[in-house]
């Protein structure tokens, strides 16, 4: 077990997601605590000073988000769980709706009680079936239980949930895109300013947190921030769900408690690579984040910190491990492929930038390559970066630099000789 | 009131303001395609990219002023991304000018030659889409031109109000398309996109393929299709490129009619209607004065019509809601006193006009109603038993309710049989050929300038009214 466990630290049964069951573990106590202790500030101090941090990739902290809203300014405010869950190689939100429904349904009334929002919602991604499922259930549990409608517990608040399905696209899980999905728009990100805590969904103020960032708030509120800072690392605090895929004997979704040693991690919660096989690189957090080489993260741990040092992220804990042997073109065919294929289409940079460096990707696997063809990518991602109104430019310039960095000499090998040195292999070479 | 700094220049701002407006406004131009004055802010253009100290590049339409910003339009990065953001932009535009109506008056192109320069640093074949898409009956769409800058469907979304164009699809193989059970067709404004467009995607099928735009010349003119009166642009060949040979008549007509922006009236927009002009100004004319069907030279007219006036004792005329404020004042000066007058409407609603609405169109379909009712009675019988003359100024007279035994003057432009029945029938000009004013039913008058000459055998309604008061020569 790669350290504690805050979300995660139960076995996993056919009846476990159960409201009866999460009780019994507990569950929705500290949403009696916040109504009955505590006023909605200090759920915002408490949070604030866990130093909780987004999981869904920008790592930014939760309590600066929450508290530019103000509580009593008289409009309506809203909260958006974003369980979106598109970006390549991330599926640790699905473990929790599938598994753990309840939790982020008590995080979320304790943070609406805090952010003084009636009505919060849940989008989540179109493709999840069963995770859905498990969420409606779980909401049909919670409101039969009294959790959700009016006065919360006997409380003088009240708040309802809607779980709004989405359509497939990668674009939606961008809070901005998410909103306008939501308002029934198609799902174009917005340009700030306005910050979606000021104008946000309908125009009004609008928290939007990744699944497992919210689901956080419970454990803090209950247990407090200081119990919370215990775990991980001081600038990394708390545990993080990692789902795992790619080259390893055991994938899945692993709950790690931030600081834990990375090689140690792989070896021995993921079980090595398979095959016995050596390490090429690890895609640390989803394929927006730059990859690190096996001696790149030889001696790093998994924190923040240690990440941002190694020029990558933890991003949203999307882990994809590549065994020695994998063709990085190829691999970077099929990411460029869906950045392509996601690219919503609304801002010039992004819209061509994505198609130009796919065609270009396409070229060279094909055989057709050109010398010119790598600085045209680095050209293409450089001025996609910061230009765009959302991330999604700048993460293809990045993953597709992220590969380029530090495998130039396979690309200019496939452009020379027209082919790939490892045949275009992208699975895992079991004969060694 | 902030004080931003823009190339080391200390500007004033108001809070309100975006810097791209300071900007603009301050005479630091900022390339944009997206942004428009009268939509709101989309942002996804990414031409107008502007450096802020200690913030990096931003888009300026979307950027608030902030005290003491320092803001550089052309700093080095600012040119290098501006470069590449015309790299992308042209990336799938087939740059097909040669055969675009856009070229000559087209952003993409401007800014091609301004800030990029260079050929296209992609060899590869470039994403095709549909051409001469049918928006309406109207409208052709040419998707691969489309740069999408969504101006066309925030018109239908924040002006027009249709609804009626929306995006499909996502990416580089987005495409503008009409939004199911919204057609384009019933948009009242729908032309006003083909304006906006920054590039030849929307294309107007009535000017397609008809003329470069370079061969033509705008004249400021004022619309007669209802008393809005909005200000427009008549597009006409210039002289210097007049055809000779092919069909001369394409010299004199009316290529294509565009707003000419009026804050006090229609601001930069006008109606469909306002670009049909041509189905108004350029119908069969009538140019040969004749008595009683019988041509005649124009001083024979003249001079029986004067002898009918000064024959006359109960004398009527109607007065055309068409004519200028010159020419009202004229008839009112010179012959206010031997007529008795009545204004005249001269144009009603079409079979499936737009009536009203509460962006531009007015309900009376005439350009100078209210300067015709200040002048002259509107309401109330215009003869009666005794009257021997009437004078029909314009169109839209019911002749049948004329008195039989009245004796008939009548004014117009356009062939109608009603010509040949008239005593007296005088063949005059139509806002085209002269200038004048109108004014519209808030009271602002607006001017109108002459594109074409008008033909020998016709007269300004202005200078007949001056003749016909002079006395007449001789006996009847």
């Amino acid at each position: 077990m790669p350290g504690r466990q805050l979300i995660m630290g139960f076995p996993v049964t056919a009846t476990s997601h159960s409201l009866a069951e999460y009780r019994a573990r507990g569950g929705y106590a500290a949403l009696d605590k916040a109504l009955r202790q505590m006023q909605p500030a200090d759920i915002v101090k408490e949070v604030t000073a866990s130093g909780l941090q987004g999981r869904g990739g920008a790592a930014f902290p939760v309590g600066r988000k929450w508290q530019v809203i103000v509580h009593d300014d008289g409009q309506p405010h809203y909260l958006i769980a974003n369980a979106d869950e598109g970006e390549p190689g991330t599926f640790k939100d699905r473990w929790i709706l599938e598994n753990n429904p309840h939790v982020l349904l008590e995080s979320m009334l304790i943070s609406s009680y805090a952010l003084n929002v009636r009505n919060c919602f849940v989008y989540i991604r179109g493709e999840f079936d069963l995770p859905y499922r498990r969420l409606a259930g779980a909401v049909e549990e919670a409101y039969a239980a009294g959790f959700f409608g009016q006065h919360v517990l006997g409380s003088q608040f009240s708040c309802d949930i809607v779980v709004y399905r989405g359509a497939g696209a990668y674009v939606a899980g961008e809070a901005s895109g998410l909103i306008a999905s939501l308002e029934g728009k198609k799902s174009y990100p917005r340009n700030r300013p306005p910050r979606l805590t000021v104008r946000g969904l309908y125009q009004r103020p609008t928290v939007v947190n990744n699944v497992e960032s919210l689901s956080n708030v419970a454990w803090i509120i209950g247990n407090g921030a200081a119990a919370f800072k215990a775990v991980g690392t001081p600038k990394s605090p708390g545990t993080r769900l990692f789902s795992v895929s790619g080259h390893v004997n055991r994938p899945g979704v692993f709950e790690v408690e931030l600081g834990y040693p990375w090689m140690k991690f792989l070896e021995e919660d993921c079980g090595g690579i398979q095959g016995g096989g050596a390490l090429k690189c690890v895609v640390p957090g989803g394929v927006s984040s730059k990859v690190l080489t096996g001696a790149d993260i030889a001696n790093l741990r998994l924190a923040h910190e240690d990440l941002w040092d190694a020029g990558s992220t933890l991003g949203s804990g999307g882990m994809i491990v590549i065994a020695e042997g994998t063709c990085m073109v190829s691999l970077l065919q099929v990411i460029l492929r869906f950045y392509h294929h996601e690219s919503c289409g609304q801002c010039t940079p992004c819209r061509h930038g994505t198609g130009w460096m796919h065609r270009i990707i396409d070229r060279i696997v094909a055989g057709e390559g050109r010398p010119e063809d790598i600085e045209r990518l680095y050209y293409i991602s450089k001025f996609n970066d910061g230009t765009t109104i959302c991330g999604l430019g700048d993460a293809a310039g990045y993953a597709c630099t992220g590969i380029l960095d530090k495998y130039r000499d396979e690309f200019e090998y496939y452009i020379e000789h027209k082919r790939s040195r490892h045949d275009g292999n992208l699975e895992c070479l079991r004969s060694s | 009131m902030p004080e931003i700094f823009i190339n080391g220049q200390s500007v004033q701002a108001s809070e309100d303001q975006t810097v791209l407006q300071v900007a603009l406004e301050n005479g630091f131009f900022v390339p944009y395609f997206c942004w428009h004055p009268q939509l709101s802010v989309a942002g996804n253009c990414r031409m107008c990219l502007v450096e802020v100290e200690g913030r990096g590049l931003d888009i300026a339409c979307n950027m608030p002023v902030n005290t003491g910003m320092k803001v550089f339009t052309d700093s080095e990065d600012v040119k290098a991304h501006r470069k590449a953001i015309l790299q992308f932009i042209t990336l799938n535009h087939p740059v097909d000018c040669g055969i675009c109506d856009k070229a000559g008056e087209c952003t993409l192109q401007d800014y091609h030659y301004a800030y990029n320069g260079d050929a296209s640093l992609s060899r590869d074949a470039k994403v095709t889409s549909t051409k001469f898409y049918n928006l309406s009956n109207r409208i052709l769409l040419d998707n691969e031109r489309c740069i999408l800058c969504l101006r066309c469907t925030r018109f239908t979304h924040e002006v027009s109000k249709s609804m009626a164009l929306g995006v499909e699809r996502r990416g580089d193989v987005s495409n503008i398309r009409p939004v199911e059970d919204r057609p384009l067709a019933e948009d009242p404004y729908s032309d006003n996109i083909i304006d906006l467009c920054p590039v030849g995607a929307l294309l107007s099928r009535q000017f397609l393929h008809k003329s470069r735009v370079w061969y033509l010349q705008p004249t400021p003119s004022v619309c007669p299709g209802c008393e809005r009166g909005c200000t427009i642009q008549v597009w006409h060949r210039k002289p210097e490129w007049y055809l000779q040979s092919l069909d001369q008549r394409q010299n004199t007509s009316i290529a294509r009619v565009t707003p000419l922006e009026n804050p006090a009236v229609n601001g930069p927009w006008i109606c469909n209607k306002g670009r049909d002009l041509a189905r108004i100004f350029e119908r069969t004319r009538a140019e040969q004065p004749m008595l009683k069907g019988r041509p005649v030279p124009v001083a024979e007219a003249l001079d029986a019509a004067r002898r009918l006036i000064g024959a006359s004792r109960h004398p009527v005329a109607l007065v055309s809601n068409w004519g200028s404020n010159e020419e009202l004042e004229a008839f009112k000066r010179h012959l206010g006193e031997v007529f008795h007058s009545r204004v005249k409407r001269d144009w009603l609603p079409e079979e499936g006009e737009r009536v009203e609405d509460d962006l531009l169109i007015r309900p009376d379909k005439n350009p100078n109603s209210a300067k015709a009712r200040e002048l002259f009675d509107e309401g109330g019988p215009a003869w009666h038993d005794g009257t021997d003359l009437v004078l029909v100024w314009g169109e839209g007279c019911d002749f049948a309710r004329i008195p039989p035994k009245a004796r008939l003057i009548f004014l117009n432009s356009y062939l109608a049989p009603e010509n040949g029945h008239a005593d007296v029938f005088l063949p005059i000009s139509i806002q085209t050929e002269r200038a004048g004013h109108y004014t519209n039913f808030q009271g602002v008058v607006s001017r109108f300038e002459a594109c074409f000459p008008k033909a020998g055998s016709v007269l300004d309604a202005e200078a007949v009214f001056k003749s016909l008061a002079t006395p007449a020569r001789g006996h009847p």
